[in-house]
């Protein structure tokens, strides 16, 4: 390890995350203008690292092609969309007739169909959690979001019935009272977790950037 | 400086000196922690991937370095580093994925930076870390073909997820893969507890470090967020009991 880097590294992640942080409690223009400039340079920093982000996906995608690896022809298929695209975004721009009938009428769909998917991915999960992980808890949570299912469905919510009422009535107790109260215990301790990642940062025990 | 500004930033100076003091009294009093079965099937998991010559896949998520969805990736990288020393010496390097361009910098970061410290820098293959799509959906949509093509035995979630951690998780089930998956969105913890097998509830994610031994600090870090979760909770109790005796705040 290189003592001398690694301590340039450190110091540098550790004075920025500590300015900016000092930015959310202190009021002084000094501090909350260096937070600015700081947050600036990281939007710039990020959108220079998705480049070449893009790049390495490119690299990997050509490694694959060039080495007949399995499933090569989904990388070439890649490489070919994402040069036509990139090719004509940057000549003919983002309003361009091409890059949004492609947007519209190719990623568009390919997305909407993946969310359609999840809905069907998650009812059969649901049978595999309780044939597989067959405890307390996970019948709960199967019977929980059945209950909310009932109580959500427009079939019965759009009716005035009494089964329709009840069914209203208990979604209503589970989701405000049961779901609210344990998801502000889950997010407490979600706040204190990443309150932990955040300082192990600070303090440089966590080195994500490297030695 | 405003009240609140003050308490936050008393609390956050708590927060770390119980680190330290944990830190400085780990080896006098060392930490015992409640079995987690997600984790401890992790070692396991791995130890067969590393005999049988597969691979190891950490998602670091589709959120960003610069965004407050950053948090569960640096866990992640912290898994990361510790699966890749773990399996150095394997047939084949672990894969690490993002759904950002600084995410899989870090990534390949890591995976460098582990792989020097296990004296086998060699073995270090760039291309390991690496964007798998700029968007949620385009992440997942490669997700398949990765776990077909690259012998995966090991899927591990521990990043920012939306709705699309779900199909992310089910991805790994449908090939009957160990799947471990952890994030710190409520929604889509819930979507993670049905589709993954090993499902990380709440701050999980955030003690997988200590549970993989990542360092005294991590430990540490644990038992401080205990020791703030106890103050949280009586305060909350307090000021319910105050509130009711009608006490105004």
């Amino acid at each position: 390890m290189k003592l001398g880097a690694y301590l340039l590294w450190a110091a540098v992640a550790a004075g920025a995350g500590l300015l900016v942080l000092l930015g959310y409690f202190v009021d002084t223009q000094v501090i909350l203008g260096l937070r600015l400039l700081l947050m600036q340079w990281a939007v710039l920093l990020a959108a220079a690292a998705l480049l070449i982000g893009l790049i390495n996906l490119l690299a990997v995608h050509y490694r694959k092609v060039s080495l007949q690896e399995p499933g090569w022809p989904y990388s070439a298929l890649l490489i070919l969309t994402f040069l036509v695209t990139l090719v004509l975004g940057l000549f003919f721009g983002p309003d361009f007739q091409v890059v949004l009938l492609l947007f519209n009428y190719v990623q568009l769909p390919v997305e909407a169909s993946l969310m359609a998917l999840l809905s069907v991915s998650l009812l059969v999960a649901g049978v595999r959690l309780v044939a597989r992980r067959r405890d307390v808890f996970s019948l709960l949570f199967v019977g929980t979001a059945l209950i909310v299912l009932l109580g959500t469905a427009p079939w019965l919510a759009a009716g005035d019935s009494a089964v329709a009422e009840g069914f209203g009535a208990v979604r209503a107790w589970v989701t405000q009272i049961w779901a609210a109260g344990g998801a502000r215990g889950i997010l407490i301790g979600v706040a204190l977790g990443a309150t932990a990642t955040g300082l192990r940062v600070l303090l440089a025990v966590d080195r994500p950037y490297g030695d | 400086m405003s009240t609140m500004d003050l308490l936050g930033l008393a609390l956050l100076a708590l927060f770390l000196v119980l680190m330290l003091l944990y830190a400085a009294l780990g080896r006098r009093w060392p930490a015992v922690f409640r079995p987690m079965p997600a984790l401890d099937g992790l070692g396991q998991a791995i130890e067969r991937a590393v005999e049988a010559g597969e691979r190891v896949h950490v998602s670091l998520g589709t959120g960003s370095v610069i965004g407050s969805d950053s948090a569960p990736a640096l866990a992640g990288l912290t898994v990361l580093a510790q699966v890749a020393s773990a399996t150095s010496m394997g047939d084949k390097p672990p894969v690490a994925t993002a759904g950002d361009g600084a995410m899989a910098i870090l990534a390949q970061d890591t995976l460098r930076t582990a792989y020097a410290r296990a004296g086998a820098l060699a073995r270090y293959q760039p291309t390991s870390g690496r964007l798998l799509g700029p968007t949620p959906f385009s992440y997942v949509a490669a997700l398949p073909t990765l776990l077909a093509t690259e012998d995966i035995s090991v899927h591990m979630l521990i990043g920012s997820f939306g709705a699309e951690g779900g199909l992310a998780a089910d991805f790994g089930e449908r090939r009957r893969i160990f799947v471990l998956a952890g994030t710190d969105d409520v929604q889509s913890q819930s979507l993670l507890y049905a589709t993954a097998e090993h499902p990380l509830i709440g701050e999980e994610v955030f003690a997988s470090g200590a549970y993989l031994n990542a360092g005294p600090l991590h430990r540490a870090s644990l038992r401080a967020q205990d020791g703030i979760r106890w103050l949280i909770v009586i305060m909350i109790l307090a000021g319910t009991v105050l509130r009711t005796l009608g006490v105004g705040l």
